[in-house]
């Protein structure tokens, strides 16, 4: 069920109606949140249900019994036990048939001729965001972090929550569930915040779906398009990618606020950045806090001289989390290679001015470094395996010599700059001055309105939520 | 309200007591704090409802405005559906010749009426090509059609059913992706949406939707409609005509177009227009001085440079050499031939003729065009009608590397028509 269909909509409706007026005290609320959650998940694929419940009781349990255990080394055991079965799942829905067929490939290079079967398994959708978001919460346990909660319903109910359940955020047990334990119902002015994120969520989603056409395009036909038109198609994607994935945060985070909780924000204008350890500090914000603190930190953090190492690997699995390809793989290294880079000039004396500054010429040209490394990143994301992705680079850096330019190549551009450009500045006016337009109401319905039905024009489900198959 | 625990002695009862107004006073805040919830939801209810209300109907209002669901090919299947009470009620026999924007383009059924009348025999032909509508499609239309004959128990004489490879392909079908939902709704019947909705929940809700409250044109289409501006769908022209020519082109273009408005001043812009039976003007009607500006427009327009830029893009669009049928497509071809023998005496499925001049099948493709041509005749009975190169329609009556010309193939293929099926009228 995706947000922005009508079935979900009437899925939504009928929900609210029993959430609003009739299941009033808290246990039946949790119930009703609880199967709600467990209906919108099945009508993807009922078959994963047990699974992502089955996950949710061992950690639940798990938990308790981290808590319960003396001495830090059954304590050790019962969380191993948490990371064997939530990474075991991962391993074997998400990475399995990638592990095979790579073991394939490599004796093949050695010159052995195996043949595998693989185990060509469906992927559970929002598999990635639950397994991570049920270890944090035993991993929190084990580090003295937190108590574990009472309430099995609750935990479940935490876990399979609706508006995030399948694409984020990655919620952290220490947030969700004191308010999972005590539903706070939302005040008026709080609902209509949910509603404008809801609404500019679905903006960026439309604008999203457009803007891969001309990312569609680029990608498939490496070679015989220009320069500028191969740059608008990785700059398409760039939006694409996050118009799709920060607008259904966004309206997973409206949704949430209508049901009486509170979900962090997950971008920060994130194309704003003026370093690659800024960008990560913008983008998709759930999940590299995620990555710092049960990963890096457990690496070793910045200690013992192995900062270089532990950002790398970091990345490197960060990469390899969002699907099972070479091609995340690599993205992951650049990211890893270009904060390392950064981290090596940032102490160089040489640059000491250069980083310090913050007049405008600089400022700006941080941000132009950032974003061009940003944009051959998403190259790497989006490409259908490591030659395309060199081949496009390759075709990226090609002056001169390139096709001629198709019709309407720098309105395309042009057009696009505009609404990746748009879709920053709807978010920086959602954080920095959305209660203005709240407190006005004509102004304030107005647009809600004009902006639902715009989506509702022009807007089609026909392509899925590109972090769904994360 | 611990109730039970009330003792007579004064602390007890002033415990009960006290303890009476803590549990009224957390009891009345919780129900004003549910009233106040209440509240909420009852805005928040209203805010979903009324807004979604008010932004659908301005969704609706905008594509009515625009005649969103009577524009292209949209308009001319809701147009030729609107018309077939009307020709069911028709006196004279029935013939009707069905198929894709080919058959638009081939077949004059004024003309054919007119050369059967003067035969003797009173027929009424219609002219059901559609352009841009696949098998598919076509197949949902050709069932809206058998259910209105049978239900009026009226019959064709004579069925012509256009087999059209290229429209088979899979190319074809991924190309016509964007209309599926518009088309699937506006060619279904609620009992077939139903079966969907019921495979599918999601799927079926959102035909619905689309059919009832968007008016059937989906949110894909008035994307496509609005970004091929935009987007194009294909590079520029390859080869290149000499700037006489196309100076000549638009000029004579913009002539012609003059004097069709002068010369049929009651004609409403339909699409499919009942008076000339779904297909175009006749070369009767016109003037001399009109068809001598057609010969210089078709000697501007049907240039080397453009039929080969229109092989590249029949190529590109349709697969039309290589011919990589679509199993659901041929498929869907079969029904619609099932479709019309259930009520038409006759019925028989033809290919239209090919400008072998730039179109040439690749020796796979005959492969694959026999296959499929096998198929069909084992699964209706029917042998198919090949007059992809008949010797009466020549290179030069195309005015592309696919569509007859008007007053030109049309005509030569119409009168080929009439000599093959006039004897079984």
């Amino acid at each position: 069920m995706i947000f922005n269909t009508p079935i979900f909509f009437w899925f939504f409706c009928i929900f609210i109606l029993f959430y609003g007026f009739a299941f009033l005290k808290q246990p039946p609320k949790i119930y009703l949140l609880l199967v709600s959650s467990l209906v919108f998940y099945g009508a993807w694929n009922y078959s994963f249900i047990p699974l992502l419940v089955g996950s949710g009781i061992a950690d639940y349990f798990i938990a308790q019994a981290i808590f319960n255990s003396s001495g830090q080394r059954n304590k050790k055991r019962w969380l191993i036990l948490s990371l064997v079965i939530n990474l075991g799942i991962l391993a074997t829905f998400k990475y399995a048939d990638f592990a095979i067929e790579s073991v394939a490939d490599l004796l093949s290079v050695l010159g052995y001729q195996a043949s595998f079967t693989t185990l060509s398994w469906v992927l559970p959708v929002g598999i990635s965001f639950y397994t991570f978001q049920s270890m944090s919460y035993t991993i929190d346990v084990y580090r003295g972090d937190m108590k574990p909660r009472k309430g099995l319903v609750e935990f479940v109910a935490a876990l399979s929550f609706f508006p995030q359940l399948v694409a984020g955020p990655i919620l952290r047990a220490k947030h969700i569930l004191p308010q999972m334990h005590a539903i706070s119902m939302p005040k008026w002015l709080e609902a209509k915040h949910g509603f404008l994120l809801i609404t500019v969520g679905l903006i960026k989603k439309t604008g999203a779906d457009i803007l891969a056409i001309p990312a569609d395009k680029a990608f498939a036909a490496q070679e015989s398009l220009s320069t500028l038109e191969m740059w608008t198609g990785v700059l398409a994607f760039a939006g694409q990618i996050y118009g799709d994935f920060s607008g259904y945060t966004d309206m997973a985070i409206g949704l949430a606020i209508l049901l009486g909780f509170n979900i962090p924000l997950n971008f920060r204008v994130p194309y704003f950045a003026k370093s690659p350890v800024d960008f990560w500090r913008r983008w998709h914000i759930s999940l590299s806090s995620w990555l710092k603190d049960y990963l890096y930190i457990s690496l070793g953090g910045n200690r013992n001289n192995n900062r270089t190492r532990n950002v790398f690997l970091t990345m490197l699995l960060g990469g390899l989390w969002h699907g099972a390809a070479w091609t995340f793989v690599a993205w992951g290294a650049f990211h890893g290679a270009i904060i390392t880079l950064t981290h090596y000039l940032a102490n160089l004396k040489i640059f000491d001015r250069f980083n310090n500054s913050n007049t405008l010429v600089v400022s700006f040209f941080k941000w132009a470094i950032t974003f061009y490394l940003i944009l051959i990143g998403w190259v790497f994301f989006r490409a259908t395996d490591i030659n395309s992705a060199i081949t496009i680079i390759g075709n990226l850096h090609t002056f001169g010599s390139a096709s001629e330019l198709g019709a309407n190549a720098w309105t395309i551009f042009i057009l696009t700059s505009v609404w990746v450009l748009l879709m920053h500045v709807m978010d920086y006016f959602v954080i920095k001055s959305a209660d203005k337009l709240e407190n006005k109401n004509g102004q304030f319905w107005l647009l809600i309105i004009l902006g639902q039905a715009l989506c509702l024009l022009i807007g089609e489900p026909s392509n899925e939520f590109i972090y769904f198959q994360f | 309200m611990n109730l039970s625990t009330s003792s007579f002695n004064e602390k007890g009862i002033k415990n009960m007591d006290t303890s009476i107004t803590t549990d009224e006073q957390a009891s009345s805040a919780q129900t004003l704090a549910h009233a106040e919830d209440r509240q909420v939801f009852i805005k928040i209810t209203l805010a979903i409802v009324l807004g979604m209300m008010v932004a659908m109907g301005l969704v609706r209002l905008f594509l009515d405005a625009n005649g969103a669901n009577k524009q292209g090919i949209l308009g001319r299947v809701l147009q030729a559906q609107a018309a077939v009470p009307k020709i069911i009620a028709e006196p004279n026999d029935l013939v009707m010749f069905y198929g894709s924007s080919m058959t638009r383009a081939g077949f004059s059924p004024r003309k054919f009426d007119r050369d059967l009348q003067k035969m003797g025999k009173d027929i009424s032909s219609f002219n059901f090509g559609f352009g841009g509508l696949n098998p598919y499609y076509q197949d949902l239309l050709s069932r809206r059609i058998a259910e209105q004959f049978i239900e009026k128990d009226r019959k064709l004489k004579l069925a012509l059913i256009e087999f059209n490879p290229f429209q088979t392909t899979s190319t074809r079908w991924n190309r016509a992706k964007f209309s599926l939902d518009s088309f699937i709704t506006m060619l279904s019947n609620d009992a077939e949406l139903w079966q969907i909705l019921q495979e599918d929940l999601s799927r079926g809700i959102h035909l619905f939707n689309i059919k009832y409250i968007r008016n059937h044109v989906s949110a894909e289409m008035v994307t496509s409609y609005y970004s091929r501006e935009i987007f194009p769908p294909e590079r520029g022209q390859r080869f290149k005509d000499d700037k006489e020519t196309i100076a000549a082109r638009r000029s004579l273009g913009k002539e012609l177009g003059e004097l069709f408005e002068k010369e049929y001043p009651d004609y409403d812009g339909s699409d499919w227009y009942y008076p000339w039976q779904g297909a175009g003007t006749i070369p009767q009607e016109r003037s001399a001085e009109t068809l001598a500006i057609f010969d210089d427009y078709y000697a501007a327009t049907q240039t080397d440079a453009q039929m080969k830029n229109d092989r590249l893009s029949r190529i590109r669009s349709a697969d039309i050499e290589e011919l990589h049928f679509e199993p659901f497509l041929v498929e869907s071809f079969i029904g619609i031939v099932k479709n019309f023998q259930r009520f038409s005496d006759k019925v028989e499925v033809v290919m239209l003729p090919k400008n072998s001049r730039y179109i040439h099948y690749t020796p796979e493709a005959k492969m694959r065009l026999a296959q499929a041509i096998k198929q069909i005749e084992q699964a209706t009975g029917i042998k198919i009608n090949n007059h992809q190169d008949i010797k009466e329609v020549n290179a030069d009556m195309y005015r592309d590397t696919t569509h007859l010309s008007r007053y030109r193939g049309d005509i030569a293929y119409t009168d080929f028509l009439l000599s093959e099926y006039a004897k079984v009228l």
